[in-house]
């Protein structure tokens, strides 16, 4: 700062005697970095500090000699005589030695924030009084910019139904934002909970165990906590937590804190709740539609072994009423009626498996022992529609984890399709191939391939969308299912066209992490 | 020889219990049964045309029932079949009856209802036989003739008299009695009216 002569100041100073306590005062008066304004018992302006003439944007002889009230906009100016008679009248004290935050005016019109401090000079009179007088539009426009970011997490917190906190070693609660407070209906004031606290009263007794675990592995610094639970409210309620937190360590690696945040994940996960159980009802329909387009397939499937068993035993009546009963072959058809009846009663078994609605289920899965499973039913369809079904598997293959009955739908409804395709085509093309092998080191591919029509461009296209069907009785769900299905399991379903002619529908799954079978 | 071979069943039909109920079931009642289990199977195997009939399964995979007939219908085979047939095949069986089947039963079936389309069936075979059999057997004596005594059979069967036969083929009326004594023999005919049917016989069978 350019230092200037005092006889700039004017009149005002040279008019009084400058003893050395005066120059002393000068030079701290103008040290000082607050603006210090020096006023009589009237208001009239004494002494106007440099920092003072920086902060106002008036030259000291311009002010010296003026009101104060001219550094101030209403109301204060019109209040300030009022204030001062009062003061002088009472002795009471509103602002001297006690400070506050009020609004100045510079030369140029501006208003702007201020903190302003009085004191009387002691034993003067009539009273002097000094103003402090610091610009605070900086702390006023960071406080205003912190109260703004402040009331917008608070609002995002509020919208995504999320809130944090920040816990001591000891896990206690720090601080836990108010919506923190909102999804654990905690009363504000209550703050403060520990770990034990919080997993009896709220967390739901299934899931502690989970909760528990999680911490400690955040606890040991192995990994940042990131687990869902539920939790149960006072009112009995329950809600999903998502809750993600990282411990904090010390230079010593001692734990020093927790922070975290706690998502109310309830209505995404009802969401996701409500989409995957109509998904499996959608599910169950088309499996139940694959089967009624079974039905005369499926009775004929039963009506074998029930034709077997009703010829053999009529024939066993005949053996047995012969001059020389033929014993031994009717041991022999006994036996076979026995077998007969027990395949018409897997016939039904395997029936109810398949259209039975149920929990879907994951589990190791042999994908050999799986096609084969699958092999009269699929085999019902080919034979009435005088098809030949071919099942070469590799041997050995690794299992996939899977639901064993989703998978059956996925290549019965690529089966049927492939039979379907070849309903028009002669006698020796009438066949249809189910493959599986070891495509990658982790991934099972299963192909079905036929020789039908193949198929067309157009068609391609719309291949996989729901409704979208070539066939007359068709419910266009098939391929639409099968392919959620498999991206369910983490695999991908596609086609291309077959060498000779026709179509081959591929997928894959990923081969499960457990143990492998075979070599 | 022909005459002495006994009829056998054949049975063809893919689903093996089914094939062998049907085998113990004609085994019990002492008739010769052999059964397939693929219409191809059952081409391939060396019939030599042997009496009997076919009971055939009309859905099988690959070779269906009916496509089966098909092909021994190509083959002039005169084996009577009756197929076996499921619940809502009655469109299927139509065509077969239509191709000639003899007739068609519902699985499950009564096994007196089997053995009774059975046996009528292997009359009709037998008949059909004999009828053949006969036939070849007029060929023959029909071949044993000269081209002249062939000459005055086919005038005496349009009905001509030995003198217009005579004028016909410019011989006297005495050559032609001789001829036609001749006919008579080598074809073993009872009677003019016996003649002419054993003609008509094997060159216009649907007279």
């Amino acid at each position: 700062m350019p230092h200037r002569p005092h006889s700039a100041r004017g009149g005002s100073a040279g008019r009084r005697a400058r003893s050395s306590r005066e120059l002393e005062f000068r030079a701290l008066l103008d040290a000082a970095v607050d603006a210090i304004v020096v006023i009589d018992h009237e208001g009239t302006i004494e002494d106007f500090s440099r920092a003072a003439e920086q902060l106002f944007g008036y030259e000291a002889a311009e002010v010296v000699g003026r009101n104060v009230r001219d550094l101030m906009p209403e109301p204060y100016r019109s209040q300030h005589d009022g204030y001062m008679h009062r003061h002088l009248r009472t002795g009471e004290r509103r602002i001297i030695g006690i400070g506050r935050e009020v609004v100045a005016l510079r030369k140029d019109g501006r208003e702007f924030p201020c903190d302003l401090a009085v004191g009387q000079v002691r034993g003067s009179d009539p009273p002097r009084f000094v103003g402090f007088i610091r610009d605070i539009t900086q702390r006023k426009h960071a406080e205003e910019e912190l109260r703004r970011s402040e009331s917008e997490l608070r609002l995002a917190q509020e919208l995504a139904n999320l809130g944090n906190y920040v816990a001591g070693g000891d896990g206690g609660g720090d601080y836990v934002s108010p919506q923190l407070c909102r999804i654990l209906q905690l009363h504000p004031d209550q703050q403060r909970i520990t770990r034990e606290d919080y997993l009896d009263r709220w967390v739901h007794p299934a899931d502690r165990e989970r909760f528990e675990e999680a911490f400690a592995r955040m606890d040991s610094g192995t990994a940042p906590l990131d687990v869902e639970y539920r939790i149960v409210l006072a009112d009995g309620s329950v809600r999903h937590l998502h809750h993600l937190a990282q411990a904090v360590f010390g230079p010593g690696g001692q734990l020093v804190k927790h922070v975290g945040t706690i998502h109310d994940i309830t209505d995404r996960r009802r969401v996701e709740d409500e989409a995957r159980a109509l998904q499996e009802r959608l599910t169950h329909f088309s499996r139940l539609s694959t089967m009624g387009e079974m039905a005369a397939g499926l009775a004929h499937e039963i009506n074998q072994p029930l034709s077997a068993i009703a010829t053999y035993a009529q024939a066993c009546q005949r053996l047995i009423r012969l001059p020389e009963p033929a014993l031994e072959d009717v041991v022999d058809a006994l036996e076979q009626i026995n077998a007969q009846a027990l395949r018409a009663g897997e016939v039904i078994r395997r029936l109810r498996t398949f259209v039975k609605n149920r929990e879907v289920r994951r589990e190791p899965v042999d994908c050999t022992r799986l096609l084969e499973d699958l092999r009269m039913l699929a085999d019902t369809d080919a034979r009435l529609h005088n098809i030949r079904l071919r099942i070469d598997s590799d041997v050995g293959l690794p299992t996939v984890y899977a639901d064993p009955i989703q998978l059956q739908q996925v290549v019965l409804n690529l089966v049927r399709n492939a039979i379907d395709a070849m309903a028009e085509v002669p006698e020796e093309r009438r066949e249809v191939l189910l493959s599986s092998r070891k495509a990658s080191e982790d991934e099972v591919e299963i192909v079905v391939a036929d020789h039908g029509t193949g198929l067309a461009p157009e068609a391609t296209e719309h291949l996989f969308n729901p409704f979208f069907t070539t066939k007359a009785s068709g419910t266009g769900l098939g391929l639409a299912i099968s392919r959620s299905i498999v991206r369910a399991h983490g695999g991908r379903l596609w086609h291309t066209p077959n060498a000779e002619c026709g179509a081959r529908f591929h997928f894959t799954l990923p081969v499960s992490p457990a143990v492998t079978t075979g070599e | 020889m022909i005459k002495e071979q006994k009829p056998t069943v054949f049975v063809v039909d893919d689903d093996s219990a089914v094939r062998d109920s049907l085998r113990l079931l004609l085994k019990s009642v002492g008739l010769p049964v052999e059964v397939f289990e693929s219409g191809q199977e059952f081409l391939d195997a060396e019939r030599d045309d042997r009496p009997g009939c076919l009971v055939l399964d009309i859905r099988m995979p690959g070779m269906s029932g009916l496509e089966l007939q098909v092909k021994l219908n190509e083959r002039h085979s005169i084996l009577p079949i009756i197929f076996i047939t499921g619940h809502g095949d009655v469109p299927m069986a139509v065509e077969a009856m239509q191709a000639g089947a003899v007739d068609f039963i519902q699985k499950p079936f009564r096994d007196q209802d089997l053995l009774d389309r059975i046996n009528q069936a292997l009359e009709k075979d037998a008949g059909s036989r004999r009828m053949l059999a006969e036939r070849n057997m007029i060929r023959k004596r029909l071949e044993s003739l000269t081209p002249r005594e062939r000459e005055v059979l086919d005038l005496v069967v349009a009905g001509k008299a030995n003198k217009v036969i005579a004028g016909d083929l410019n011989l006297s009326q005495r050559t032609v009695e001789i001829h036609r004594a001749r006919v008579m023999e080598k074809m073993e005919a009872h009677s003019l009216a016996h003649l002419v049917r054993m003609v008509l016989e094997v060159e216009h069978p649907e007279a």
